[in-house]
Formats: structure tokens, C-alpha cells, sequence
């Protein structure tokens, strides 16, 4: 009963019970994990403080408080509770960058990475390659291969996107699982495609020839994601910027038809690749009208999108940008200061002498 | 201030899109943050100075976006909290703002609908394994909302009902029907 007054007279006050945390009391509270059986949620409130602590960036961890408190964590790994074990993997990746000798979970991960938990699965898989250094890699490249293309999502995506991390730093390593990517690419699932789409491409990115293959097959048989068009669209963006010959033809028309997607993410996207690619303002209008519609959105980012776009086009082609003249008055009086601003410069700009004087 | 320069017209093609994802109370002070790129606001310092700048030019004006610092910002705001997802000005918008729903239809559904300072406080881990879950370094992971939920939120299904107290069953009952009502 005194809990629940206690809890009342805290909720009066709106006060914050991560506001007087302390260090060394956290570091203290941490020797709790060593008890066992476990108390899942007595302990998932002190690993939440020490998020909340880290979070905050004020009080700075030594790498012996960090080592400490890792070591502490890794405790939990007793227990089988799903929100605990969740809590562990996201301190491991906290503290990895702070403490020392962080590679002694890799067996447990390695365990939740491969059992039968999906919950586990795709957080152990991400809280792992945040503490694997390259030598370290080929012991899970394996797993790695797997987990690309499980049937599970979550799994997959993990990996992918662990993947791309782990590219910046081991490349060769990562091209080999380029294999496994493009299988993922035709996933149904769109984030699995999106992902899997990023590692390929980036595997690619100095080889021009087979980047031309991967955005040729896809251009033809479109993907479903959103996020996936959209870089789909930059990577054939690119390809037109960096050889404008009749062999970019297809490219462009691929962006164009991308100007008639549902998702206003992707037809924005093809309306600023347009814009910032084509050389004549008669090529132009199909964007520029996009662009045009966008001004008068009741969305605030769709406006600052158009207007953002048509400011950037007035210094090639001002009689592009003069022509949607009214739409840009218009949103002179806009309630967003940035869309305001930008609708000023831009028509003062084009200088057309009629908006200068209203 | 707005950035109108001509240099990289076109979108990069990568998948590192976000900055940066932030939730601050209504005196500016940060909740939770995370900041995804090691060139854009290193130091907690910077960070936590850009925040309360941000927080300035955007707690009374309700105007979705911004842009400040070379950043372009999302946000959106409720009761006492303030959302923000934050991206390079050389990004679709649009992209931004899906990240942005994403992580205000998350918390919403995990404060069950109740998006306000103290029962954030009182969800924090699961309001911080949504964040892990819809941005890994940068990487937008996921932005559908019922699936990120399905993933950060695992408390209240493995409690069986019988151990769930009398008060709690009345507490929750009493929510679901003042927001049947408020439809």
C-alpha cells in the first residue's frame, strides 16, 4: 500500500524516476544480476537505467565501470524471459564501444542467433556483429549465410543490414555473401528487399558493369517495396549522370514511369531525379507538374519537398520554375517558416517583376 | 537557416538515411536520443545544444519540418512529448517522414494510445527497444508499425491473465472503454 502512495504522490509531481540517477549506485545495483534465480523485471528496470544513463551522455563511463557493468549483464544470459534477454543484447551493444573484452558473449549470441527463439534470432544476430571484429567473422560467416535467407523477415533483415555494417569494414568477407543478397532481393517480404537490394549495390559499387545488369533486371520487373524504388531509382540516377548516351535511354524511362507509383516517397523520388538529370525544360514538365502538386499539399514535408526542389532548379532553368510562379505565391504566407523562405528566394529568384511587386 | 546549395543535387544511393532519432519532454530536455553518423553532432555537448535549439524553433509552432544545422527535421508532437527523426539535407524528405510515423505510431501503440511523459517513464524499455528496432545505425530496419510493436512489445502477452492483479484487469478495461467512447 505505501508502494502505491509513494507511486501517486511521484505521479503528482511528474516526477521522473530516471531523474537523480547515479552512476556508482547504478554500478552497484548491477551486482543484483549475480543472484539467481533471476527477477526479470527488477532487473530490466536497472539495465534500463543504465541505458538511460548512457543515453544521457553526462556521466561518462570509465572503461572499468563499462567492463563491470558488461560483465554484470552477461549474467542474465540464465535467464529465459524475452523482453530481459532483448534488454541484454541492446547494454551489449551499448557498452561494446566502452568496455573491455566484450568477445566473451560470442558463444551465447552465437546460441541465440542459431536457436529456435525468433524473438532471440534477429537481435542476437545484430548484437553480435556489433562486437565481432573481422578475424573474428569467418567463425559465424556460416550462421551469417543462413540467416540472410531464413524464411523469417526479422532474421533475414538483421542479417543484411549487419551485413552492410560489417562491409565497411570487411568487405571481401561481405562480397561473398553477395550470393545470399540477391536471392533475398526477390523476397516478399519489403524491408528483406530493400536491405537486400543495399547490399548488393554496395558490394557493386566500383564495378560499373554489373551495377548496369542489377539495375537493367530490376528496372524491368519493378519492386514492390517503396524504399527499395527509391534507391533503385538513385542507382539509375547515376548511371544516367555518368554516361548521358542513347544506352541511359531506358534508365530515364524507368524513372519516368516511377513518376506514376502510389507511394508519394517514390514518385518524389523520380521527380528529383528527373529534375536534377534532364537537360531540356520540355523533358522537365512531367516532374516540374509533380513538384507543382506537391506545393499544394496539406502536408507540410510534401510542400517543403516540392518547394525545395523547384529552388534548386530555378539556377538551370528559371522559365521552368517561373511557370509554377502562382504555386510558390501561395505558400509566401506558408504556416512552415522553411517552406515561407524557401517560396521567397525562389521567386525573387525567377524575378519575375509582377510576384516581386504583390 | 534553409540551405539551397547546388552541390549533391542528386540523392545519394545508400541506405544510411537517418541521422539521428530523438524524443524530448516539453522543457526540451532529452528523453531519449540517438545519433546514428559519427560526423553529424559527435559529442553529447553538440547533440544536446542542437536539441534545445531545435526544441526553440519548433515547440510552438506545429509546422511537421525544419530545416536547422544542415539537418533536415521531422517531427511531431504530443501532450508533453516532442518527436524528432532527423536526416542529411541532401535527403527525400518523404523517407524521413515515413521514419518519423513510424516511430510515433510505435510509441503510441505501445503507451496504448496514451502518449505522454509519465507512462513513456513508465514504458521506457519497450520505448527503447522500438528505437532499436526501427533504425539500426542509420539503417531504417523497419517502419511498420504493428511489427515493430510485435517486437518490443512482449511484456503484457507473456504475463498470463490469472497473474495479473484485480486492479490491473479493472485499469485496463476502464482504458479500452474511455477510448471506445473518445472515437
Amino acid at each position: 500500500m505505501s508502494f502505491k502512495r509513494d507511486k501517486k504522490e511521484e505521479e503528482d509531481s511528474g516526477g521522473n524516476p530516471y531523474q537523480n540517477l547515479d552512476k556508482t549506485i547504478i554500478l552497484q545495483e548491477a551486482r543484483y544480476f549475480n543472484q539467481s534465480p533471476v527477477n526479470p523485471r527488477k532487473c530490466s528496470l536497472i539495465l534500463t537505467k543504465i541505458l538511460y544513463l548512457l543515453n544521457q551522455g553526462e556521466q561518462k563511463f570509465s572503461t572499468q565501470e563499462a567492463t563491470e557493468a558488461f560483465f554484470a549483464t552477461t549474467k542474465l544470459f540464465q535467464s529465459k524471459d524475452v523482453m530481459l534477454r532483448r534488454m541484454v543484447y541492446l547494454c551489449i551493444k551499448e557498452l561494446s564501444t566502452l568496455a573491455q573484452d566484450v568477445i566473451i558473449v560470442t558463444s551465447s549470441l552465437t546460441k541465440d542467433m542459431t536457436g529456435k527463439e525468433d524473438l532471440y534470432r534477429a537481435a542476437a544476430i545484430r548484437a553480435l556483429c556489433s562486437i565481432t571484429d573481422s578475424t573474428m567473422l569467418q567463425a559465424i560467416e556460416r550462421y551469417m549465410k543462413q540467416a540472410i535467407v531464413d524464411k523469417n523477415s526479422a532474421v533475414s533483415s538483421a542479417a543484411l543490414v549487419s551485413a552492410l555494417h560489417l562491409s565497411s569494414t570487411a568487405p571481401d568477407l561481405v562480397r561473398r555473401w553477395a550470393n545470399e543478397a540477391q536471392e533475398a532481393i526477390s523476397s516478399e517480404n519489403a524491408m528483406v528487399s530493400y536491405h537486400a537490394l543495399g547490399v548488393v549495390a554496395g558490394s557493386r559499387k566500383n564495378d560499373k558493369l554489373s551495377t548496369v545488369k542489377l539495375v537493367t533486371r530490376l528496372a524491368r520487373a519493378p519492386l514492390k517495396s517503396p524504399y527499395a524504388l527509391c534507391l533503385l531509382i538513385r542507382l539509375a540516377a547515376q548511371l544516367v549522370e555518368d554516361d548521358d548516351s542513347d544506352a541511359a535511354q531506358p534508365y530515364i524511362e524507368f524513372i519516368e514511369c516511377c513518376l506514376r507509383h502510389k507511394s508519394e516517397m517514390v514518385i518524389y523520388e523520380a521527380a528529383h531525379a528527373i529534375v536534377n538529370l534532364r537537360k531540356t525544360a520540355r523533358d522537365l514538365a512531367p516532374a516540374v507538374s509533380v513538384l507543382q502538386l506537391f506545393c499544394g499539399s496539406s502536408k507540410a514535408s510534401l510542400r517543403l519537398a516540392g518547394a525545395r526542389t523547384l529552388a534548386r532548379l530555378t539556377a538551370k532553368h528559371p522559365t521552368a520554375v517561373a511557370a509554377c510562379a502562382v504555386d510558390l505565391e501561395n505558400l509566401i504566407s506558408d504556416p512552415n517558416r522553411s517552406v515561407a523562405t524557401l517560396a521567397v528566394t525562389t521567386l525573387l529568384a525567377t524575378g519575375a517583376e509582377s510576384s516581386v511587386d504583390r | 537557416m534553409v540551405h539551397t546549395t547546388m552541390e549533391g543535387a542528386l540523392f545519394e544511393p545508400t541506405l544510411y538515411i537517418v541521422k539521428g532519432m530523438c524524443i524530448l519532454d516539453n522543457d526540451g530536455n532529452r528523453i531519449l536520443a540517438k545519433y546514428y553518423d559519427k560526423d553529424v553532432l559527435p559529442t553529447a555537448k553538440e547533440q544536446k545544444a542542437f536539441e534545445k535549439n531545435l526544441f526553440n524553433k519548433t515547440h510552438r509552432a506545429n509546422a511537421e519540418i525544419i530545416m536547422l544545422e544542415g539537418l533536415t527535421c521531422v517531427y511531431k508532437s504530443n501532450v508533453d512529448l516532442f518527436f524528432y527523426v532527423m536526416g542529411s539535407s541532401h535527403e527525400n524528405e518523404l523517407i524521413l517522414q515515413s521514419v518519423l510515423n513510424a516511430l510515433y505510431e510505435s510509441v503510441s501503440i505501445l503507451l496504448r494510445r496514451n502518449v505522454e511523459r509519465r507512462v513513456l517513464l513508465d514504458n521506457l524499455d519497450a520505448v527503447m527497444l522500438a528505437f532499436d528496432e526501427i533504425c539500426d545505425g542509420g539503417v531504417i530496419l523497419d517502419s511498420d508499425p504493428t511489427s515493430i510493436v510485435g517486437r518490443a512489445a512482449l511484456r503484457t502477452e507473456d504475463v498470463p491473465l490469472g497473474e495479473q492483479t484485480v486492479a490491473q484487469v479493472l485499469q485496463s478495461a476502464k482504458e479500452q472503454l474511455k477510448w471506445s467512447l473518445l472515437k
